[in-house]
């Protein structure tokens, strides 16, 4: 029997999803509205959507991402060549809302294929994706806000336990640590209620390799943490998700990677965001530490290394252009790793034996994240 | 060694022509029997022009043995309504090479009569079979003969003539030639049908053998003026021509023997009685203008000689210097040379200058080119560096050539005179190809008359877009002196002018359905080659078509890009129509509202004006 206490505390929680739906809802029907007003009065409805044109995207150091800048331009149904992005758009708005309402999801694959039942064409994926990129936009809310999710899914394992909102699962609950596979980031997870949690840290981990080692080792219970598996670059939702455990569990969060210049990358854009998703506020945990691998561990740590390719350099010289690698472990690192020309998996600690990773290296780490 | 002795020989013009007959047309059996539809119904048509007879022209072809196999023997028959030919002239006409009336210096279809007695050579070789024309000049009687060549004499052979009394005047000719209609049908067919296009005052009718009837009734009803004969245009004339006018405009100083004296008394209308010098003097004066210019010639000399005619018979002029203004003569009487000085203010000087050395300059440009008055001849005097009044007979060589040159560089004189030219007109060439192609759009021009080498020309042409006209153009119909031509395209002037223009900058796209219609008229147009099928691109003709060419696609681009326009915007019509009722559903809903709001106002708004539109152009979106 749940306590009073406990059952107030899912009021509020589902209280608080409920609200985020009706926001996301109100918004929308706002946008509706207006255009519906247009129509009705003899006007040709538009709407205006923040330029996402490279020269549009400024890092923005108190915000700690990228963000848009102030161009936009207008998108009207009165210009014959934006009336189909227009419609389009449109359709997407209405899709989502209905999504929204009905509490379903879709894949960014699913809304390419649904938009056939509706006479809306779309050439391909990429067009559409680029559509629901506008939505964004003009909505300053992530796809996940309307139901939509990417196709790849990441994983989360650790002592967490959370709380379903979605239809037929509403006040459900589930711990995150009852499967030692991990759970899969999708649509249920990304828009569930976090509950309560053990853990004082969240380990984001780009290999699943090195995921499934973790929970082997149960480095959850040794170093009271959530493990995530980012799966490369952290999808969107995984994003979100990291964000929402910083903010409302008030986790820190450290991310493990690769001793190479993506690895790097990859830690990045958790903390501050891609020019991609530059529109959107809510996918990034500025407080996120990256501690290694880094270029200096490979000469800390004597690890095997291979040689970098072209493209490795490239990107390196790349990143040194952009303002978030202008100072602090950020640019140093890189330089090493230019100086070096070599780069280190993971896996690299292997060599010291299957367990060194973590036993010996992630408490050096973590301990160092703490003065990061 | 041995001594190979050459031969020379003469032969008649049958004879070559016999023997080089692919030259003009016959090389095989299937562009035989299409050069001689050709030539028998363009020379029908153009004894028609010459006498302004609204054309009526037959043409029959008949296999005369249906089942056999091409190439085979047909029966071609030409009939027409025009005037005839006297039967006197007949067997000349049609038995001889190189005999016919189209020497003149005026556009005529064909140039020599040549072509339809090599139909009737090529017939009467492959066929041995002689031709059958029948004539009539009155309406009443007709003459009818059957011919055969003498190919080695090039004489006629008259096989069979009778007369028969007949209601109709015109003339028939028919041939029985080895031919090949399963090939050379098609362009027979076009033949016909791009003739009655570029001919639209006649009406011709064509038999096929396979028994079908192309009938192309007249739908204009009035003949285009015909040419008239006319003296050369200064441009591009040279340097041979110039002598030969020259001499033309000289005289012989008369030789003054008794038959001269004797004319000279009957002008003058003197009785035998009164000789004397004085009477002969006086009464010159008083006649004068009414005397020849031989019989003022011989006065001029008397007055010098101061002789009557007994003493005149006693001498012989030898020459006469005008420079040194003196007259030498030999007198029988004495037997030695005499001279006289002559007076150089005496009227009588002039007459006789300008007997010897030919008219002054200016005279002789006013006189002898076509278009020049008294003002430009001075005006090219003086460009030319000559003295107006220098006499044309005193020319050497090299001013000769300098005047040749400067002819042709002279920038003032007026453009040829067109009148011996029978273009078609713009009116009947656009209701012509208005009633063949049904087009959206058509435009003709003809532009103003040039020469080439002394030879004038005129250039018409039409374009047409849409209706009728079928895809994969530009379709180019070629015509000189209203000959359509089918063969030999690939190098024709015309066809270069086409190919060399960007369409593209014309708005015109892909696979247009458009023409045109390119007609060359010129007292000799320049073909490539006897078989008159192609025209060489001559500079100033090719200039010409460019013109007309550019013109003419200025104002189909303006329709295009009219077309264009009311294309777009029914194109944005239907855009609209499509997806503003989808974004009123979707607005609907998104707006929580039952009924759909009211776009159809929008959507009556035709011709959305895009320049008034006050929307920032959106950027191009970049993903990484």
């Amino acid at each position: 029997m749940k306590t009073n206490k406990e059952k107030s505390k899912i009021k509020n929680r589902s209280k608080k999803a409920d609200e985020k739906q009706k926001n996301v809802l109100e918004m929308l029907k706002s946008h509706g509205a207006k255009i519906y007003e247009d129509l009705d009065n003899g006007q040709f409805p538009k709407f205006s959507i923040p330029s996402r044109s490279v020269s549009n995207i400024v890092y923005d150091k108190k915000l700690r991402q990228y963000i848009l800048g102030s161009n936009s331009a207008v998108r009207s149904s009165r210009n014959s060549s934006q009336l189909r992005s227009f419609t389009q758009l449109m359709w997407l708005a209405f899709f989502a809302n209905r999504l929204t309402q009905e509490k379903k999801s879709s894949t960014l694959r699913d809304v390419y294929y649904s938009s056939q039942a509706f006479a809306i064409e779309f050439e391909d994926q990429s067009e559409s994706d680029n559509i629901i990129v506008d939505l964004e936009a003009v909505t300053s809310k992530p796809r996940e806000d309307f139901h939509i999710f990417p196709e790849e899914r990441s994983s989360i394992f650790g002592d967490l336990n959370i709380e379903y909102t979605i239809p037929g699962y509403e006040g459900k609950t589930m711990n995150l640590s009852n499967h030692p596979d991990g759970y899969s980031i999708g649509p249920s997870l990304t828009t569930a209620e976090l509950v309560d949690t053990s853990a004082e840290i969240v380990i984001a981990i780009e290999k699943g390799g090195l995921f499934t080692r973790f929970v082997e080792e149960q480095v959850d219970k040794k170093f009271k943490s959530i493990i995530i598996n980012t799966g490369g670059q952290a999808p969107r939702s995984t994003r979100t998700l990291l964000k929402r455990l910083h903010e409302e569990m008030k986790l820190p969060v450290i991310v493990l990677t690769d001793g190479d210049v993506y690895g790097e990358h990859i830690a990045m854009v958790i903390k501050s965001g891609s020019a991609n998703a530059a529109h959107l506020r809510e996918l990034t945990v500025p407080d996120a530490k990256w501690v290694g691998v880094w270029a200096t561990d490979i000469e800390k740590y004597k690890l095997p290394t291979i040689p970098m390719t072209e493209s490795d350099i490239k990107r390196c010289y790349d990143l040194q252009k952009d303002p978030r690698y202008e100072d602090g472990i950020w640019k140093k690192e890189l330089d090493v790793f230019l100086r070096l020309k070599r780069k280190a998996e993971l896996e690299a600690f292997s060599k010291y034996g299957l367990t060194n990773i973590t036993e010996k290296y992630l408490p050096q780490k973590l301990e160092l994240a703490k003065s990061l | 060694m041995s001594l190979i002795k050459e031969k020379f020989n003469q032969i008649s013009p049958s004879e070559f022509f016999y023997s080089n007959r692919d030259l003009a047309g016959f090389s095989n059996p299937t562009r035989s029997l299409y050069t001689a539809v050709r030539e028998f119904v363009e020379n029908a048509l153009d004894a028609c022009d010459q006498k302004g007879i609204l054309p009526d022209v037959h043409l029959i072809i008949k296999a005369v043995d249906p089942e056999k196999s091409d190439p085979k023997h047909y029966i071609l028959t030409v009939k027409d309504n025009g005037p005839g030919i006297d039967p006197e002239h007949i067997p000349l006409a049609f038995g001889t090479v190189l005999y016919g009336s189209k020497f003149g210096l005026k556009q005529a279809r064909g140039m020599f009569g040549l072509g339809a007695t090599m139909a009737i050579l090529y017939g009467q070789i492959t066929t041995n079979k002689p031709v059958t024309v029948k004539s009539s000049v009155d309406g009443q009687t007709q003459d009818e003969f059957e011919l055969l060549l003498d190919i080695q004499k090039n004489k006629p052979v008259i096989v069979k003539h009778n007369t028969k009394e007949v209601s109709k005047k015109g003339l028939s000719v028919s041939i029985c030639l080895e031919g090949d209609y399963s090939k050379a049908g098609n362009k027979i067919r076009d033949y016909v049908y791009e003739t009655s296009l570029i001919t639209p005052y006649a009406s011709i009718t064509f038999d096929d053998p396979k028994g079908e009837k192309f009938s192309h009734p007249r739908f204009v009803k009035d003949i285009p003026p015909p040419p008239t004969i006319i003296r050369p245009h200064p441009h591009g004339i040279d340097v041979e021509r110039i002598r030969r006018m020259i001499v033309e405009s000289q005289f012989e100083i008369p030789n003054i023997d008794d038959a001269m004296i004797e004319k000279v008394r009957k002008d003058l209308g003197l009785s035998v009685k009164n000789l004397s010098f004085t009477v002969i003097m006086e009464k010159a004066k008083k006649k004068w203008k009414t005397l020849s210019r031989q019989v003022r010639v011989v006065i001029a000399l008397m007055s010098f000689l101061k002789m009557d005619f007994e003493k005149l018979n006693k001498i012989k002029i030898e020459d006469i210097d005008m420079p040194n203004k003196k007259l030498f003569y030999w007198d029988f009487g004495d037997s030695q040379s005499k001279s006289v000085d002559m007076d150089s203010e005496s009227q009588y000087f002039k007459q006789l200058t300008n007997t010897v050395q030919g008219e002054p300059m200016t005279t002789f440009l006013t006189k002898r080119f076509q278009r020049i008055g008294p003002t430009t001849a001075s005006k090219f005097a003086e460009f030319a560096g000559f003295k107006p009044e220098k006499r044309m007979g005193t020319m050497t060589n090299q001013e000769l050539v300098n005047l040749s040159d400067s002819l042709q560089k002279f920038e003032d004189f007026l453009a040829p005179d067109p009148s011996c030219l029978a273009p078609l007109g713009e009116e009947p060439l656009e209701k012509g190809i208005k009633k063949f192609f049904n087009p959206d759009f058509a435009a003709v021009v003809q532009r103003p008359a040039s020469a080439y080498s002394g030879f004038p020309f005129i250039v018409e042409m039409g374009i047409a877009y849409g209706g009728d006209i079928k895809t994969g153009g530009p379709h180019v119909y070629r015509y000189a002196n209203r000959i359509p031509l089918l063969y030999d395209e690939g190098s024709d002037v015309v066809l270069k002018v086409v190919n060399d223009t960007d369409w593209g900058r014309y708005k015109i796209k892909g696979d247009p359905p458009f023409i045109i219609v390119s007609h060359i008229c010129s007292t000799r147009i320049p073909y490539k080659t006897a078989g008159k099928e192609n025209v060489a691109d001559r500079p100033e003709i090719e200039r010409e078509l460019r013109l007309g060419l550019q013109y003419l696609s200025r104002k189909l681009a303006a329709y295009m890009s009219k077309r264009g326009q009311a294309d777009m915007a029914k194109k944005r019509a239907n855009l609209y129509a499509k997806y503003i009722p989808l974004i009123a559903t979707f607005a609907t809903e998104l707006a929580g509202k039952k009924k759909e709001p009211n776009f159809k106002k929008i959507l009556e708004i035709e011709n959305v004006d895009e320049s008034k539109k006050t929307v920032v152009e959106e950027n191009e979106v970049e993903n990484k």
